[in-house]
């Protein structure tokens, strides 16, 4: 490569994450702002905004419901998945790259189009339970992620390291926990967080299935920002970056992100 | 028990996927302390039998005893058998010494015996200093001997390579052979190879057992393997053959003349009179020139290849058969393609087979 053409990559790689990442400090700051108006340059930092969030109209509640249905779905997601996974990464079901595609094709769907469809689908055979439907349909939003990195991972697991185990001693219930479960642990825990965030901040699907009484945070966030736009949301958005940096660095702690990446072993 | 004693008997044992027989009715014997070597092409069933062994194939019919154990129906993690996988198989989320004690952790041995199993699982194939490694830091070659201490370390009854060292380059693969059979007669240990490679075979086992469609067609020593070939099917697999197909004229007592394309042949064999028959002899056997008391055919040098200490000439003897001979490098000249020779070897050693159909 020319040394303009080096060049050239390196401003597209620095800028780009800059790109990616001041709007977030951008953010930061702001839920520290001391005036209800955020504004450059900052004439001081208080914390009264983040006190105020436990306060917001609703909040709890919707949190409440965005960490249980979001739990949920990828628990189920992981479990099912998984089996779903292994009959199609081991190859001997017909039809496997069919299937496989199906259970990856919501990810490449326009939320708003899988919202209408899930609700009119839903009214059509009569179920109508917010939080059951909700719950639902953030199984169709996280089982492609868990498929898709299932899927992969497996393509990748030696199916022959069962048997080991096995011969050394190990029963086959016995060997799958100790082999396979260690082995695959980086696809479940990428597969685990994508699948948590991808539901615990999805609006578009949401948004058709939520009632008065059960709003997601994410319906409630925007809600907040109609009503009242003041530093209280942005502190809360600083909250939820701060939960997901503390999620990625811990996992990385525990399998490392090169793992996860599959960029490494 | 003594060491002469059958240590692992298979007897009677089947195998079908679907309309494919794999396994047809094999009995096999070892004795405690021996190697043996199920030698074949791919498909021939000798993989499904070693797994038939370690529990990981059920078979349909027949029994499995190791130690004076009847292990048919037992599963894999109760037989006590150790297996090294082709490929190797090693955990990847444990270092090298967390490889080599699975077994022993699984079996629920104290950590401080485990310390020494494994210490000495390591040292036994040099790999002491490299315990703490990750597995995919290591080369081809330490993992094959990583699969292997892994595999010593829970001392199993009998231990089982399923083409254990193909993975490795040829010259490590050699190297590799000539020490696995030190060290696996070092521990006293009883092993099965399975393998393709017929170089392997002859050099690692005590017996070799030459399989094709399911069946063992010879178990021998390798030197009577080669030498005392059974079948037609052993004689093509192990080594090189110079074959002629003919028509038994008379027999008598063990020997057949045989009325070939090249010339009156005479071989060890019982036939009757009239049957086709294929004769053979090794190339090491066939010499330049034409001696007395000896089978001879002449024709024209089709190719010469030289392989170090040996060179392999093929003579093309006319009406579609040809001749093979291996000359050592002391035999003196060694003819140009294109010249007319003759070549001649002893009646003792070159038998007759029956003509097979696919041969």
């Amino acid at each position: 490569m020319t040394r303009a053409a080096i060049i050239v990559c390196w401003v597209m790689a620095i800028g780009l994450a800059l790109f990616l990442i001041i709007p977030l400090l951008v953010i930061a700051a702001a839920s520290f702002s001391p005036t209800p108006v955020f504004d450059l340059p900052l004439t001081g930092a208080s914390t009264r905004w983040y006190g105020r969030i436990g306060r917001l109209d609703g909040f709890w509640p919707s949190l409440l419901l965005s960490l249980q249905i979001a739990l949920l779905s990828t628990v189920i997601s992981l479990v099912c998945g998984t089996l779903a996974a292994i009959a199609i990464a081991r190859g001997k079901l017909p039809g496997a790259g069919i299937f496989a595609t199906a259970l990856v094709s919501p990810l490449m769907m326009p939320g708003l189009v899988l919202g209408i469809a899930l609700l009119q689908g839903f009214r059509a055979v009569g179920f109508t339970a917010p939080w059951a439907t909700l719950l639902v349909a953030h199984l169709v939003i996280t089982l492609p992620y868990v498929a898709r990195t299932m899927i992969s991972g497996l393509a990748r697991f030696d199916f022959t390291l069962i048997e080991a185990a096995r011969t050394l001693g190990c029963s086959y219930p016995g060997s799958v926990l100790r082999v396979m479960v260690p082995a695959l642990a980086p696809s479940f825990l990428i597969a685990g967080i994508f699948s948590f965030l991808a539901s615990f901040d999805n609006y578009p699907v949401s948004i058709f299935l939520a009632d008065v009484r059960t709003k997601t945070l994410p319906i409630r966030m925007l809600q907040y920002i109609e009503e009242a736009p003041d530093p209280t949301l942005a502190a809360l958005s600083t909250l939820i970056l701060a939960g997901t940096v503390i999620l990625l660095f811990v996992s990385d702690r525990v399998v490392g992100l090169h793992r996860m990446a599959g960029t490494s072993d | 028990m003594s060491e002469s004693s059958p240590h692992l008997v298979v007897r009677g044992v089947s195998k079908r996927y679907g309309p494919t027989t794999v396994l047809d009715h094999i009995d096999l014997t070892i004795r405690r302390g021996e190697l043996v070597t199920l030698l074949g092409p791919s498909g021939c069933g000798k993989t499904t039998l070693l797994r038939a062994i370690a529990g990981l194939a059920q078979p349909d019919t027949g029994k499995v005893e190791l130690a004076g154990r009847d292990i048919t129906h037992v599963p894999p993690h109760k037989r006590n058998v150790g297996v090294v996988f082709q490929s190797y198989a090693l955990f990847p989320h444990l270092t090298v010494a967390g490889n080599v004690a699975f077994g022993l952790k699984v079996r629920g041995m104290a950590r401080r015996e485990i310390d020494v199993a494994v210490d000495r699982a390591l040292s036994l194939v040099k790999l002491g200093h490299l315990a703490s490694r990750r597995i995919s830091a290591l080369s081809g070659g330490q993992q094959q001997r990583v699969a292997l201490a892994r595999a010593i370390a829970v001392e199993p009854d009998v231990l089982l390579f399923d083409e254990a060292l193909s993975a490795l380059d040829r010259k490590l693969r050699e190297e590799m052979q000539v020490e696995l059979r030190r060290l696996l007669q070092e521990v006293k240990a009883t092993a099965i190879f399975v393998t393709h490679d017929q170089d392997e075979a002859l050099t690692m086992s005590d017996r070799v057992a030459v399989m094709n469609k399911g069946r063992i067609e010879q178990l021998a020593e390798p030197r009577e393997l080669y030498l005392r070939p059974a079948s037609l099917f052993a004689l093509n697999f192990v080594g090189l053959s110079t074959r002629i197909s003919g028509t038994v004229l008379s027999a008598d007592n063990g020997k057949v003349d045989v009325e070939t394309k090249v010339g009156r042949l005479s071989a060890l064999g019982n036939f009757q009179a009239g049957s086709p028959v294929i004769v053979a002899a090794r190339p090491e056997q066939l010499r330049i020139g034409g001696e007395d008391e000896t089978n001879s055919a002449s024709g024209r040098v089709r190719s010469v290849v030289f392989q170090g200490s040996r060179t392999l000439v093929e003579v093309d003897a006319g009406a579609g058969e040809s001749l093979l001979a291996e000359l050592s490098g002391r035999d003196g000249a060694i003819p140009g393609v294109h010249d007319e020779i003759r070549l001649s070897w002893p009646v003792a050693e070159t038998f007759a087979f029956p003509m097979e159909a696919q041969a």
